[in-house]
C-alpha cells in the first residue's frame, strides 16, 4: 500500500470531494450556515491536497518479471 | 563404431542423444520458404539459402504474427531425428530479420489484426486522470525506465508503481512481455494503468512491439494501457492496440499523471473561487433580508394608506352630518326648552322657542302652524 499523507482518502477522493462543494456552490440560493460550514470543510481538503502534493512520493515496487 | 550392430529405434535415440549434447539450440537465419500451417496447430517450414535448406517443426503460439515465404527470418531450434519423419527442428522461437522482413511481417499482421478490429477507436478508453497504482513493464536498466521514473517524480506524488523488469528485445522479449501484462492483469490488487515501454532502436530492436503475442497481449489487457516506444516514424503495433499513446518514456510519464505545479496553481485558484462564493453567499442572505424588510414596510405602508383613506372617506361623511354646515346653508336648529323640534306636534301656539343659527340665538314665540301636504311635496 502506497504512504498516503492524506489519512485514508487518496488524492482522487478529496478532489472529488472539493468539486462536489465547488458544485454546490454553483448551484443557485445557498444557505449561509451550510455555506460556512462548506467552505470550512473545503478549505481543509484544499490544505490536504496541497499537503499531499508536497510532500508524498512515488513508490517504485519490483515484481518478479 | 561399424561394428556394433544398432537397431534403427537405436540409431535414432543414439544420435538425437549426440545432437541433444552437441547442438541443444542452434539459430539459422535464412529464406523462409515452404511454410505452412496444419489443423491451426502445427507449423512447418523450410530455412534455406542458395545451396541448401533445412526443415523446421513447431507449433503456432511461437509465430511472432502471420509470415510469408520469402522473408527472411532467424530461426532458433533444436536439431532432432524423429523417428519416423526424418530430420526435422524443434523451433523454440522465430522472428523476421532485417528491415525488409520486419516491415513486411508487421504490415501482414497489420492488415490481419485491423481486420479483427483490434486497434478500432471504439475500443480505446481513457485513463484514470489521478492514477494510484501503475503497473511498469519495461527494463529495468535502461534510459526509457530512468526517464520515465524522473519525469513521474518530477510531476507528481504519492504513486505506486508496480515495476515488472522485462526484455524489450531479442527473442525472450515477446514472451516476457507478455507474461509480465498478463501477471499484471491476475493481481487482486489490480493497478490503474499498465505502462509498455522502451526506447528508440533499430527496427530489430523494436520487433518485439510488433509480435503477435504482445501486441494481442496489450489488446486483451483489462488493465488501460499506455505504449510508448520511442520511435519516431511509424507506430508500432503494439502502440497502435493500446489504449493511448505516447511518443517517448518521458511523454508517457507526462500523460499519465497531472502536474504539481499546475494543480497547485488550480487549488489556489479554487481556493478564491471558494471565498468569492462565501462572500456572495453572505451578500445573498443579506439581500434577502433586506428584501424581506422592504416587503414588509411596503406591506404596512399600504395598510397605513388603506386606512388612511378609509379614514378621510369617513371624515368628510362626518362632514356632511355636521350641524353647522346645515347652519351655513340658512337652516336652524329649533328647541323648545332643551329639547329640539324636529315635529309641529311638539309645538303649541304661543309657545317659546329659541332658534339657533350659525351665529346667534332668536327667540321667537310660534304664532300659527300648520302641517306640510303631501301634493306639494311630491309636485317638488
Amino acid at each position: 500500500m502506497a504512504k498516503k499523507p492524506t489519512g485514508s482518502k487518496t488524492y482522487a477522493q478529496l478532489s472529488a470531494e472539493l468539486s462536489e462543494i465547488m458544485d454546490w456552490f454553483e448551484g443557485g440560493e445557498v444557505d449561509l450556515d451550510e455555506a460556512l460550514a462548506k467552505y470550512q470543510q473545503a478549505a481543509k481538503l484544499i490544505e490536504q491536497m496541497e499537503k499531499h502534493l508536497k510532500t508524498a512520493a512515488n513508490k517504485i515496487k519490483k515484481l518478479n518479471a | 563404431m561399424q561394428d556394433v550392430i544398432l537397431t534403427p529405434s537405436d540409431f535414432v535415440a543414439l544420435l538425437n542423444q549426440t545432437l541433444e549434447f552437441a547442438y541443444p539450440a542452434v539459430s539459422i537465419e535464412g529464406e523462409l520458404s515452404n511454410f505452412r500451417i496444419s489443423k491451426n496447430r502445427w507449423v512447418y517450414f523450410d530455412l534455406k539459402d542458395e545451396q541448401a535448406s533445412v526443415p523446421f517443426f513447431g507449433t503456432v503460439y511461437m509465430l511472432p504474427g502471420p509470415l510469408q515465404d520469402g522473408l527472411m527470418v532467424r530461426a532458433v531450434g533444436s536439431p532432432r531425428l524423429h523417428a519416423r519423419f526424418g530430420f526435422t527442428l524443434n523451433l523454440q522461437s522465430l522472428v523476421p530479420v532485417g528491415e525488409g522482413a520486419l516491415k513486411k511481417a508487421a504490415e501482414l499482421l497489420r492488415a490481419k489484426l485491423t481486420a479483427e478490429g483490434l486497434f478500432a477507436p471504439e475500443r480505446k478508453r481513457f485513463l484514470p486522470p489521478i492514477p494510484e497504482r501503475v503497473g511498469l513493464v519495461t527494463a529495468a536498466n535502461s534510459a526509457a525506465y530512468a526517464d520515465f521514473v524522473k519525469i513521474l517524480n518530477e510531476r507528481w506524488s504519492g504513486v505506486e508503481v508496480l515495476l515488472s523488469d522485462v526484455y524489450v528485445q531479442g527473442d525472450q522479449a515477446p514472451g516476457q512481455i507478455v507474461e509480465a501484462i498478463e501477471m499484471l492483469n491476475r493481481l487482486s490488487n489490480l493497478p490503474e494503468v499498465i505502462v509498455i515501454t522502451r526506447g528508440g532502436g533499430s527496427a530489430e530492436d523494436l520487433a518485439a512491439f510488433n509480435d503477435e503475442r504482445v501486441v494481442r497481449a496489450v489488446a486483451a489487457s483489462r488493465v488501460p494501457t499506455l505504449v510508448a516506444v520511442g520511435h519516431e516514424v511509424d507506430f508500432s503495433l503494439a502502440e497502435l492496440a493500446a489504449d493511448v499513446r505516447a511518443s517517448t518514456p518521458s511523454n508517457a510519464a507526462q500523460l499519465l499523471v497531472p502536474d504539481r505545479a499546475a494543480e497547485l496553481a488550480h487549488l489556489d485558484a479554487k481556493r478564491q473561487t471558494l471565498k468569492r462564493d462565501l462572500a456572495s453567499a453572505y451578500d445573498g442572505a443579506v439581500m434577502e433580508l433586506v428584501n424581506r424588510r422592504d416587503a414588509l414596510v411596503s406591506q404596512i405602508t399600504n395598510v397605513l394608506n388603506a386606512q388612511s383613506q378609509q379614514l378621510q372617506s369617513l371624515r368628510r361623511l362626518i362632514k356632511l352630518f355636521d350641524p353647522q354646515a346645515a347652519l351655513k346653508r340658512g337652516y336652524a336648529i329649533i328647541r323648545k326648552g332643551s329639547k329640539i323640534v324636529s315635529s309641529i306636534d311638539q309645538v303649541k301656539i304661543g309657545d317659546h322657542l329659541n332658534l339657533q343659527v350659525q351665529d346667534g340665538t332668536i327667540s321667537a314665540k310660534a304664532l300659527t302652524k300648520s302641517p306640510k301636504l303631501r301634493a306639494e311635496s311630491s309636485r317638488l
